[in-house]
């Protein structure tokens, strides 16, 4: 439309004439939020990276704490939680905390996890200064009616040394923003 | 008369400026509200894929064209999909005869496919797919690539639904008594 036109039919519109045009504007710009919004969506979900999200710090020069924060609505299973270090090295220590009891009426009694899982991970020996990666296997599902297929998630980690300090926390694959998708 | 004017024109732009803010917000929540791709009207890509069956047997999906097709991706390690595929069973069975078929693509391995599906009287296919069939779903609207996930088909070949989550039982029951 031509600006001009605008314009002049501004100026010749009565006072306070706009005030309906607001009423509309809102009410068109409500009706297409709430009609656009749920026809598109089914369930709200995070992606599984956003989920499950997997962080360890090197604690000593064999020892590895691992934890997953776990979104509110979500849970992993606690039999399809492993972790390994590449190069192959073997783990000696790795004991999953208990998980809160399910009776699944197909999987029978399962424990999951929810919230934050906490794990130490004892190397077969030290590894002063020596990089090593970190990979943990996990499965999880939402509250929602839905599971995630299983997922392998890799940190990079370096052991300090023997008089060395605690590594710092890192995360998996940041998690990436999404607006628009 | 510029003293009684101006306060007036003043506050009919205010208000027109309020107009067009209320409708740009509105759009913008619209725009933020729809789901992160819509699944293509035409199911094309989705027929023309071919994948194994529990026996190891390639199987078009093109040759359930026509039909009134549920594809529904799922998972012996997928709770919800094994809680929800009773019903198609017995969808299967009711409405087979108005050229209903469902087929189910597993992300999965064959042999837990196949006891599952001896389990639950399986009277449908189920196809198995790996990561690839997994991205499939992603193209058709899976943006999470969770499970279960399912897509229903038209007899002319377009998509008609897309849900990720169960289909609840009225849906499925709309959707199969679909006649195009």
């Amino acid at each position: 439309m031509p600006k001009a036109a605008r314009a002049d039919s501004v100026r010749r519109v009565p006072r306070l004439a706009w005030t309906p045009v607001a009423y509309v504007g809102t009410l068109v710009g409500l009706v297409l939020a709430l009609h656009v919004g749920p026809a598109a969506a089914d369930l709200k979900l995070l992606p599984p990276e956003e989920a499950f999200r997997f962080a360890a710090r090197a604690l000593d020069t064999k020892t590895v704490e691992a934890n997953f924060a776990i979104a509110d609505g979500y849970y992993l299973y606690r039999d399809k939680t492993r972790f390994s270090l590449e190069p192959a090295s073997p783990l000696i220590g790795a004991d999953l905390p208990p998980g809160k009891v399910k009776e699944d009426p197909f999987f029978g009694r399962v424990e999951t996890y929810r919230d934050r899982v906490v794990v130490r991970l004892t190397l077969s020996q030290p590894m002063a200064g020596r990089a090593v990666t970190l990979v943990a296997e996990s499965q999880g599902c939402a509250d929602a009616g839905v599971c995630y297929p299983p997922n392998r998630q890799k940190i990079e980690l370096t052991l300090p040394a023997s008089d060395g300090k605690p590594g710092p926390l890192l995360e998996a694959t940041p998690a990436r923003k999404r607006w628009f998708n | 008369m510029n003293a009684a004017t101006r306060p007036a024109a003043a506050r009919r732009a205010l208000v027109a400026l309020a107009a067009v803010v209320a409708l740009a917000l509105g759009a913008a929540l619209a725009w933020s509200l729809r789901a992160p791709s819509p699944p293509p009207r035409d199911a094309s890509t989705l027929l023309a894929i071919a994948l194994p069956d529990v026996d190891g047997v390639s199987q078009a999906l093109e040759q359930w064209r026509g039909k009134l097709l549920v594809v529904n991706f799922w998972a012996t390690w997928c709770a919800p999909c094994r809680e929800e595929m009773p019903m198609f069973v017995k969808a299967q069975r009711e409405h087979a005869g108005r050229g209903v078929q469902f087929v189910g693509i597993a992300i999965d391995e064959p042999g837990k496919v196949r006891q599952f599906a001896r389990e639950l009287d399986l009277n449908y296919p189920s196809l198995v797919g790996g990561y690839g069939a997994m991205e499939l779903s992603k193209t058709l609207g899976n943006s999470v690539m969770a499970l279960p996930f399912t897509v229903v088909v038209d007899r002319a070949g377009r998509i008609v639904h897309t849900q990720l989550g169960p289909l609840k039982p009225a849906v499925l029951d709309r959707l199969v008594a679909i006649d195009g």
